[in-house]
């Protein structure tokens, strides 16, 4: 009984917690990165000679897949350290990572596809890097729909840690195919693009002006505060439901 | 200001600034007439008689008795794309070709090839193999009196802004003459960018760069008109395949990002709002119980 008491009380100061000072100066400062990197790359970096507007997408297509790539890694990171220590904070982490990641890597497959309909004449090919993106989105999906089915706590957090590990595959295949794999229409921003490469351009410096901000905001600071927010929002989450176990089971 | 509300106000903002953005740019777009087809676009040249069907874009300018077409022909290799368009062109069967070379553009690898067809007919073209159908852009000018080659070079380095070695590469390979023996006469700012321009006895070049790369345009024989002809074949290259007026899918992509971001931005308020509610009623149990 005492122990139910302590249990509570400790529930509740988690759910009374005030938000950190760090994660609000962290909101103010991205929320306003990003809209300062959309208006370097959609006001005030120059139209492209041979793709027209619609080239401006590349500020957020390439850079929210480099989002989804630190989402998903500290999912890896989660679900190692979760496994050695057993902490729930890291199975947090890896939770978080997978719904912001998700997010981030379904604005970069749609952003493709909207860029790719005016540039190479088709919504959707079935290119190597294409099809190992959505494979990418599906196999994170996935992780959250078995997760939601998973009763047990333990073996819920021991087995999603393992699955969001194993998962990272999905993600380095994704980075790495064009480069390994030639019969791919998907250009190459660094280095030279493959030879059946459609629809690259030159990255100027006018290109890295907005590019350089919007992938540092994206590789960083969009990612962090957002799991912040999702891990903080678990915990409660959590307490509340240990709270509820407490009240309504007497 | 709360975080969330800070982020709801950004992305509104946001919102309303870039539709007035794209708005107006959609106006300023529209001016530059594009011939569309289900395997092409092309830009389509302002004074040249437009002569295009349904799936051939197709300008000539009489006066330089030049012709510019853009086409897809169904072949197993881009050379013999090139070849059949080139036949079909000028209704005789295409000869060896005086120049070829492989360029790698940002769209693929192009094959360039120039064509001595007769004594009056030259022909430069490009040839993409693009799945089952070769995509050919040709130039084909009949004059006795002149010899027009428009050609695109790989740059051996990037190392240079100015086209004057692929002009001296190609004046050498195609019109057998040394840089040395043409004089530079400037440079000339064209719809399609800025050209370095060389004067000779009885011959001209132009040369600019974009990218990697190096348009070399050579005329030897009666110059006076290099300029047009280069002119219209970057216009027809660089705007090439491109959707024109494409800022719709701009904005589609914009609306994308937001409502995803959005809906993850908004998924955690709604939780946060829906377990500040669950923990009322069970503060409500508790003091009830007690």
């Amino acid at each position: 009984m005492g122990d139910n008491r302590k249990s509570a009380a400790e529930d509740l100061r988690i759910d009374s917690s005030p938000q950190p000072r760090l994660l609000r100066i962290l909101t103010i400062i991205t929320a306003l990165g990003f809209a300062g990197t959309l208006a370097l790359g959609f006001a005030v970096v120059g139209t492209d000679i041979q793709q027209g507007e619609i080239q401006r997408i590349f500020y957020i297509h390439m850079p929210s897949f480099f989002g989804a790539f630190t989402a998903f890694g500290l999912t890896v990171v989660g679900g190692v350290i979760y496994l050695a220590r057993k902490r729930e904070t890291w199975d947090r982490i890896a939770l978080a990572g997978v719904e912001v990641g998700l997010a981030f890597s379904l604005i970069n497959l749609l952003t493709g596809s909207i860029w790719a309909r005016p540039i190479w004449n088709t919504w959707w090919t079935w290119d190597p890097r294409l099809t190992s993106a959505a494979i990418m989105c599906l196999t994170y999906a996935a992780y959250l729909m078995l997760r939601a089915g998973i009763d047990d706590k333990g073996k819920r957090r021991a087995f999603m840690s393992v699955y969001g590990i194993l998962a990272f595959v999905t993600v380095l295949i994704t980075l790495f195919i064009i480069r390994i794999v030639p019969e791919t229409i998907h250009p190459v921003i660094v280095g030279a693009s493959p030879q059946n490469a459609q629809g690259s351009f030159e990255a100027t410096s006018g290109v890295a002006t907005a590019l350089l901000p919007s992938l540092l905001l994206w590789l960083t600071l969009m990612p962090i505060t957002l799991i912040w927010h999702r891990v903080r929002l678990e915990a409660r989450i959590e307490a509340l439901n240990r709270l509820k176990l407490q009240v309504l089971g007497g | 200001m709360k975080p969330f509300s800070a982020i709801s106000c950004t992305v509104l903002l946001l919102v309303s600034i870039t539709g007035g953005i794209l708005k107006a740019e959609d106006g300023e777009g529209a001016s530059t007439p594009y011939f569309q087809s289900y395997a092409f676009n092309v830009p389509i040249l302002a004074g040249w008689d437009d002569q295009s069907t349904d799936d051939i874009a197709q300008f000539q300018l009489a006066e330089a008795r030049a012709t510019i077409r853009t086409a897809t022909v169904a072949a197993s290799d881009a050379v013999a794309g090139a070849e059949a368009e080139l036949a079909a062109i000028t209704g005789a069967a295409a000869p060896q070709p005086s120049y070829r070379d492989k360029v790698n553009l940002a769209d693929g690898t192009w094959h360039v090839l120039v064509y001595d067809v007769d004594d009056e007919t030259t022909a430069s073209l490009m040839a993409r193999q693009a799945g089952a159908r070769v995509v050919v852009i040709s130039f084909v000018e009949r004059d006795p009196a002149a010899r027009t080659t428009l050609l695109t070079l790989a740059q051996a380095d990037d190392s240079h802004d100015d086209a004057s070695p692929e002009i001296a590469l190609a004046a050498e390979a195609i019109g057998g003459l040394a840089l040395s023996e043409l004089a530079e006469a400037g440079r000339e700012t064209l719809a399609s960018g800025e050209w370095v321009v060389y004067t000779g006895e009885g011959a001209a070049a132009m040369g600019m760069v974009f990218g990697n790369d190096s348009y070399v345009a050579l005329q030897v024989g009666a110059p006076g008109d290099l300029a047009v002809l280069a002119d219209a074949w970057n216009r027809t290259l660089l705007g090439f395949f491109i959707t024109p007026d494409n800022s719709r899918y701009l904005a589609l992509g914009l609306a994308v990002v937001i409502v995803i971001l959005g809906t993850l931005v908004g998924s955690l308020y709604w939780r946060e709002r829906n377990r500040r509610k669950d923990l009322a009623l069970l503060e409500q149990l508790a003091q009830e119980g007690d």
